[in-house]
C-alpha cells in the first residue's frame, strides 16, 4: 500500500464531508423528499444552512424533484382567527392534518394565492390593506406592501405573474393588481361595474380568465380585454368551494352528493375532457360532541360519454 | 485504428492496471480531456480512485458503454442492471464511488450514486455514520429546532 493512500483513508476516517464537494452533497440532498429536511436540519449546522439555501431549492427544480405540499388554514369561529396546518402522510401511512406553529395566525376572511412554493395572503376582516408572502420552503413570512386602499369580502387569483385581488371599497366591487414580479402594486383601481354580491369562496381561474359568483349570478374577467361579463352557462349550477384542473371546474354538490364539473371551452357541465390530475376533498362529520375533518384524494379518469369517473386514492381522518 | 489504439490502461491509486476499450474509459470526461491534451500516454494514472473502487467504475462504464454494437442494450434493463448494481453497497463503497464519479467526471455514474445515498440515507444517525460527522447543535438548539418543525416531528 502507498503511503498516499494511507494518508487519504486517514484523511477519509477524520471527515467524509470535506473530501464531498457541496454542489454534491446539495445533488444528494436534492433528491430526498422535502418532509425529510427537518430531520436533516439536525444532522449538523452546515446541513442546517445547507437546507434553508436557495441552491437547494434551484437544484430540487433542475432535478425535477419538486412536490406539492396541501396547506390548510382552520379557522376558529369563536376568536375569528386561523392557524395554518399542513396534510402529511404518517408513519403508518394514514393522512393527518399537522400545526405548523411556526407560522402566524390568519385574519378571518383574508384571501390566499400560490405562487410557486410560496402562498400570498390578501386582506381580512381586521386588517383589510394587509398583504403577506408565505415562504413554505422556511415558514417564513415576508411583509408585502400594503395594498393601495383596505378592502374587505376579497378574492385573489393569479394570471401571468399578475394577482387579481377583488373586494369590497366604499360598497362598491373593485380590484387591485399585484405584480409578483415586480413585486408592486399596479396604481389603477379598477371599478368592476357590475352589481356582484357577497362572492367569498367562489373564484377560480380557467385558461387565463377568472370565474367568480354571488348568489345569484357567474362572472368571468378576461384581463386581455380587461372587462366583466356574466356567464350564463356557468350559473346554471350554484357552484362553490371550486377548484380547478386541467382548465375545468369541480365542485361538490352537498345537496346531490355528486362532484360536477364544468368546461368553459365547451360551455358544458359534466362533459367528457381529457384528465390526468387529482382532486382533493375535504369534508365534515358532526357528531354528538365532536367535529371531524375528513379528507379524500380522488385521481380524475377519462370516461366516454356524459359521465366523468374517479378513482378515490385514500380517505382519512 | 490499431487493436492497441483502441485500448487504453487506467492505473489506480494503489498501482493497479485495467486494460479497458477507450470507448469504455472515455466516458469520464476527466479521462477524455486527458487523452485531447495528448498529454498522457497509453497509461492514463488516477490518483484520487483505489483498485477495488476502479474496478466497479469500470464495471459500470462497461455496461453502459456502445462498442462495436454490443451493449446497446434497452433502457429498461440498463435501468434494472443500474439498480442492482449500487442495491447492495455498503456506504463506504458508496461513498466512494461518488467521489471517484465526481473526480472522474461521470455524470450518470454521479446520478446514480447521489440517489442510491438520498434513497438509503434516511436518520440522522445514518447521515452521521455516512458522512463521518458530529452532531455540532447544543440540546438547546436541538430543541429549538424541534420546535419550529413540529409538524414534521408529530408522529
Amino acid at each position: 500500500m502507498s503511503s498516499r493512500l494511507i494518508m487519504a483513508k486517514t484523511k477519509q476516517s477524520l471527515s467524509l464531508i470535506t473530501l464531498l464537494p457541496e454542489d454534491v452533497i446539495i445533488d444528494i440532498l436534492g433528491r430526498i423528499p422535502r418532509c425529510d429536511y427537518p430531520t436533516l436540519s439536525l444532522v449538523s449546522k452546515h446541513f442546517r444552512s445547507l437546507v434553508a439555501s436557495r441552491e437547494l431549492y434551484a437544484r430540487r427544480s433542475l432535478l425535477g424533484c419538486t412536490e406539492h405540499c396541501l396547506y390548510v388554514v382552520l379557522y376558529n369561529n369563536e376568536i375569528g382567527e386561523g392557524q395554518w396546518y399542513i396534510l402529511r402522510r404518517k408513519a403508518n401511512s394514514n393522512r393527518r392534518l399537522v400545526f405548523i406553529p411556526l407560522l402566524p395566525v390568519m385574519p378571518y376572511g383574508g384571501s390566499f394565492v400560490a405562487v410557486g412554493s410560496r402562498i400570498h395572503v390578501f386582506g381580512g376582516f381586521n386588517s383589510k390593506d394587509i398583504a403577506l408572502s408565505i415562504d413554505c420552503r422556511s415558514h417564513t413570512v415576508q411583509t408585502l406592501p400594503s395594498m393601495l386602499v383596505a378592502m374587505s369580502d376579497t378574492i385573489a387569483n393569479i394570471i401571468d405573474g399578475r394577482i387579481c385581488v377583488v373586494g369590497n371599497y366604499e360598497w362598491k366591487k373593485m380590484m387591485l393588481v399585484f405584480n409578483t414580479e415586480t413585486q408592486i402594486w399596479e396604481s389603477e383601481l379598477i371599478n368592476l361595474e357590475i352589481e356582484l354580491g357577497y362572492i367569498r369562496s367562489r373564484s377560480v381561474v380557467m385558461a387565463d380568465k377568472i370565474y367568480t359568483r354571488d348568489y345569484d349570478y357567474s362572472f368571468v374577467y378576461d384581463p386581455k380585454k380587461s372587462k366583466w361579463e356574466r356567464d350564463e352557462m356557468l350559473n346554471s349550477k350554484k357552484w362553490k368551494y371550486a377548484c380547478v384542473v386541467d382548465d375545468v371546474l369541480y365542485y361538490h354538490d352537498w345537496h346531490e352528493n355528486e362532484i360536477r364539473a364544468y368546461d368553459p371551452k365547451q360551455k358544458c357541465w359534466s362533459v367528457t375532457v381529457r384528465y390526468g390530475g387529482k382532486l382533493v376533498l375535504f369534508f365534515n362529520k358532526v357528531e354528538e360532541k365532536t367535529y371531524e375533518i375528513w379528507c379524500a384524494e380522488i385521481s380524475l379518469e377519462g370516461r366516454q360519454g356524459l359521465k366523468i369517473w374517479g378513482q378515490i386514492q385514500w380517505c382519512d381522518q | 485504428m490499431s487493436k492497441s489504439e483502441k485500448k487504453i490502461v487506467l492505473k489506480s491509486l494503489d498501482n493497479e492496471a485495467f486494460e479497458v476499450e477507450k470507448a469504455v474509459a472515455l466516458q469520464s470526461q476527466t479521462i477524455w480531456v486527458m487523452c485531447e491534451d495528448k498529454c498522457v500516454g497509453n497509461e492514463i494514472p488516477l490518483e484520487n480512485v483505489t483498485g477495488q473502487i476502479l474496478a466497479k467504475v469500470i464495471d459500470y462504464c462497461k455496461k453502459h458503454a456502445v462498442v462495436d454494437g454490443d451493449g446497446d442494450e434497452s433502457s429498461e434493463e440498463l435501468k434494472n442492471w443500474d439498480t442492482e448494481f449500487t442495491k447492495n453497497m455498503d456506504q463506504s463503497t458508496l461513498f466512494n464511488m461518488i467521489l471517484a464519479a465526481n473526480y472522474l467526471n461521470i455524470k450518470s455514474l454521479l446520478n446514480l450514486t447521489c440517489q442510491a445515498v438520498a434513497d438509503k440515507t434516511k436518520t440522522i444517525d445514518e447521515f452521521h455514520t455516512f458522512l463521518n460527522i458530529e452532531n455540532n447543535f447544543t440540546p438547546e438548539e436541538e430543541a429549538q429546532i424541534c420546535q419550529e418543525n413540529l409538524w414534521a416531528f408529530d408522529d
